[in-house]
């Protein structure tokens, strides 16, 4: 499985919340995860679903701002884990 | 195909599904499990009747968190005496269980409302009952009263019921590298 950098930018509604903001290819998006979900700065993204050049396309745990579940990130920002890490 | 209680707690046994803490016994039905209401909830504001806000999702810069700070306040409900819900109000909420379906579990499951709770008018979501695989968290409710009378709910009231069902196939992310991009048909 592979873990997506995230940048906490903010508190959620609910004390277990937090918003973060990934970097995507064409610039930020932001959602709303559980703060047990992230481990050193970084969510569970899965696999990736493809990949464009330096690219990967990863499936984001809940919907974004902006609606999208999908988004395409800089290779980068992915790091391969062997199991599910627990906060 | 959805999950029997039998068959819940065997994923639950196999942590296919995480629920923290675990339902009681009683908290089964033949194709469900309850879940229950946190103390925390979020209310909308209007303020006085002279202020008139709009909400434009469609705005370049609009921010959904943001614009939800703005027009709510965050309340930890008593125990005791509860929060009496209007009528035709809405309230954001969660459930008091953390819930975590795995990626690869093949499993999704469904927000439902409680029939007993439905009865008096009071719903829990609208209209985004799927919980994807992949979901790490307290279920958040959107709680809205369509009943004639104020309804008091109260931390850790029988709030909502997750269904789960059996997706088939494992999601594309559920698949390592080479796996990636093929369909249940192809393999």
């Amino acid at each position: 499985m592979m873990r997506l950098t995230v940048e906490e930018v903010g508190r959620g509604l609910h004390p277990s919340e937090a918003v973060v903001a990934v970097k995507t290819a064409e610039g930020h998006e932001r959602l709303v995860v559980s703060r047990r979900s992230i481990v050193n700065s970084s969510i569970e993204v899965g696999w990736p679903l493809g990949h464009r050049d330096d690219l990967c396309l990863v499936e984001l745990p809940r919907e974004t701002q902006t609606g999208a579940w999908r988004v395409w990130v800089h290779k980068d920002q992915l790091t391969e884990v062997e199991e599910r890490m627990h906060a | 195909m959805i999950l029997t209680d039998r068959e819940i707690q065997i994923s639950l046994s196999r942590r296919q599904i995480v629920i923290d803490p675990p339902p009681q016994p009683q908290a089964y039905s033949s194709t469900s499990v309850d879940l229950t209401l946190d103390a925390v909830l979020t209310l909308f504001e209007k303020g006085a009747d002279y202020v008139k806000k709009v909400i434009d999702p469609t705005h370049p810069d609009y921010d959904i968190d943001r614009a939800l700070e703005e027009v709510t306040r965050t309340e930890t409900i008593d125990a005791k005496t509860g929060y009496d819900l209007p009528a035709k109000h809405l309230v954001l909420g969660w459930t008091a269980e953390y819930v975590h379906l795995p990626i690869d579990a093949r499993l999704a499951a469904r927000v439902e409302g409680k029939s007993s709770l439905a009865r008096l008018g009071l719903g829990v979501h609208i209209t985004a009952p799927t919980i994807h695989a992949g979901f790490d968290g307290q279920i958040r409710l959107e709680i809205l009263n369509h009943g004639p009378f104020p309804i008091t709910i109260k931390p850790g009231m029988r709030i909502c019921q997750l269904i789960f069902e059996q997706t088939l196939g494992t999601p594309e992310r559920g698949y390592q590298g080479m796996f990636a991009g093929q369909t249940s048909a192809t393999k």
